[in-house]
């Protein structure tokens, strides 16, 4: 007994520690520009398959793969706000929640093609895993899951550090919490939402590349680990970063759970189930703050 | 302020024009105000005084006229007219909600130099503000309306800009409390700092203010000394409603 639970306890924080990174990507972006980035999913894929290439294709190491993510990553954030949220937010303020959304559905169809044009559809293996488990007495730890939780949890201190003690973290809550009075501050909330598209870029960029190691490369990967990122900022209250990793955690715990005991088809009605009672009894999200509207 | 006309103004509005969707706000605004003076906007509700601070700070874009500090036209951007030294405390305080007390006033030293500055500006604002030191923990949606003014105004101070732009800073309080407010407003204006406030009240800048200008329907209709507008009944009632 204390071995299933304890692989359902593995499997559940392993998916938990994916999706809150998924999750706070997307909640960073929204919470402090109003965007929903509908090409989250891709710019997942696309680390993904950049690491692969970086290893196997070019034969460099792992580290180098990961670090090639990231790039990859903060670059497609980058030209997200050069060729589509500058230009949207010269227009009217009122209108950019929607634009945005639509143009990102738009861009994340075609990365997704370009990925698939360019690697093809077969599935691929993911040269980023650790073969064998670690062994304390009766608890058997597989290195692959331990790896991916460690790595969220450095990414989870290095964010929150930036968010909460530099400069630039500063400037980007006060965005989020009243972009017209970090205007008067001095912030050039342009150069915010830059550095918020690159920083969630780069999350999703490593975010691909574990995704893909758990399972296998293929074009639509990034989706699924989006619509659960999506349920958890839901969940959560959108833009409420704590409140995402725990919603994130909890949920996949439950996801977990309810696999193992109701099968395997339950798990995302489940989390759909909670949606949908959040939604009802808490429409600002767990976390959230009765207003969630910045722009 | 004598001498002072001698030098360029530091503000300088040239029949700005500006409002929003189809309207005009401001229908063509010219004011000066020279280091040091004290420039009172008064008016009633709705009339645009808000947003002639807005403008300034470059929040509300531009229609028509220009604006320049220290001869220099704005470019209409808020972070660099805040780089021109233009420090706006705005209507409503506009605090950073979930922000601590000191983290609001660090956003207020957002373009400081370095770290020493901030610590001067820091102290200077604590020792004119002391409330702000016992409660630099404090999450800022948890303060009294005194206090936030308080911070909107110690963040404001933070900027170290040359010139302040102040909005009702009375709106909302207690009496006790607005004379708290003004009693720091006049130090600051005594420590020789250049403001341009504005007030829907004019006997609150009565003793304070070198120049009042009166604003009626987005048009400035009448200047002069606080005292003097006191003095003229038939101008309080057209205007201000007794
Ligand atoms: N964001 C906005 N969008 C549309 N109209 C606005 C906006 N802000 C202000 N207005 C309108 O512009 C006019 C002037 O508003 P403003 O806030 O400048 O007045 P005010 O003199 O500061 O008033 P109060 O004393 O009530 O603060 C008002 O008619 C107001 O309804
Ligand atoms: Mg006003």
């Amino acid at each position: 007994m204390t071995d299933v639970l304890m692989a359902i306890l593995v499997a559940g924080f392993t998916s938990g520690a994916l999706y809150a990174l998924a999750t706070v990507g997307l909640s960073l972006v929204w919470g402090s520009m109003g965007m929903l980035n509908m090409a989250h999913a891709a710019m997942l894929t696309l680390g993904g398959y950049v690491a692969f290439t970086v290893i196997t294709s070019l034969g460099l190491p792992v580290a180098i793969g990961f670090a090639g993510a990231i790039v990859a990553g903060a670059l497609a954030g980058a030209i997200l706000y050069f060729a589509i949220v500058r230009n949207l937010l010269q227009n009217d303020k009122s209108t950019f929640e929607a634009n945005v959304m639509i143009a990102t559905v738009g861009i994340g169809i075609a990365l997704e093609n370009a990925i698939l044009l360019t690697y093809g559809g077969q599935p691929l293996k993911q040269p980023v895993s650790i073969a064998g488990a670690l062994r304390l007495g009766p608890l058997t730890l597989p290195w692959q899951n331990l790896l991916i939780i460690a790595v969220v949890v450095v990414m989870m201190v290095v964010v929150s550090a930036a968010l909460g003690r530099t400069r630039m973290g500063r400037a980007i809550r006060a965005t989020a919490q009243n972009r017209d009075a970090a205007q008067l501050m001095g912030v050039a909330v342009n150069r915010v939402y830059l550095q918020v598209l690159m920083l969630s870029g780069a999350l999703a960029g490593i975010c691909g590349v574990m995704v893909s190691s758990m399972t296998q490369l293929s074009p639509p990967l990034g989706n699924d680990p989006m619509l659960k990122a999506f349920i958890m900022c839901v969940v959560a209250g959108l833009g409420n970063l704590p409140g995402a990793i725990a919603a994130a955690l909890g949920l996949a715990l439950l996801e977990s759970f309810v696999q193992y005991a109701l099968g395997a088809r339950w798990g995302f009605p489940s989390l759909l189930f909670v949606v949908i009672a959040v939604l009802i009894w808490r429409p600002s999200g767990l976390f959230g703050h009765a207003e969630i509207r910045r722009m | 302020m004598t001498g002072a006309a001698a030098k360029p103004p530091v503000l300088q509005l040239d029949g700005i024009v500006c409002g929003y969707d189809g309207l005009d706000v401001l229908k063509g605004i010219s004011l000066t105000v020279h280091a040091g003076e004290f420039i009172t906007v008064v008016g009633p509700n709705g009339h645009g005084k808000s947003t002639l601070l807005k403008t300034i700070s470059g929040l509300v874009p531009l229609r028509g006229g220009q604006i320049s500090i220290d001869g220099r036209r704005l470019s209409g951007k808020p972070h660099e007219t805040a780089m021109l030294g233009v420090a706006h405390v705005p209507q409503g305080d506009m605090l950073f909600a979930q922000m601590s007390v000191l983290e609001n006033l660090l956003m207020g030293g957002y373009l400081a130099p370095d770290k020493a500055e901030i610590t001067r500006r820091l102290d200077e604002v604590y020792a004119l503000l002391p409330k702000l030191a016992d409660r630099r923990n404090q999450i800022a949606s948890s303060l009294s309306g005194g206090e936030r003014r308080m911070v909107g105004i110690g963040r404001g101070l933070m900027m170290g800009g040359r010139i302040l732009l102040i909005d009702e800073p009375s709106l909302g309080l207690a009496p006790l409390i607005i004379d708290q407010v003004y009693d720091v407003i006049s130090q600051l204006s005594k420590a020789g700092r250049t403001i341009l406030l504005v007030e829907e009240n004019p006997a609150r800048v009565e003793d304070l203010a070198d120049r009042l200008h009166l604003l009626d329907d987005g048009a400035i209709v009448w200047s002069g000394k606080p005292a003097e507008l006191m003095a003229r009944d038939e101008l309080l009632a057209t205007y201000l409603g007794g």
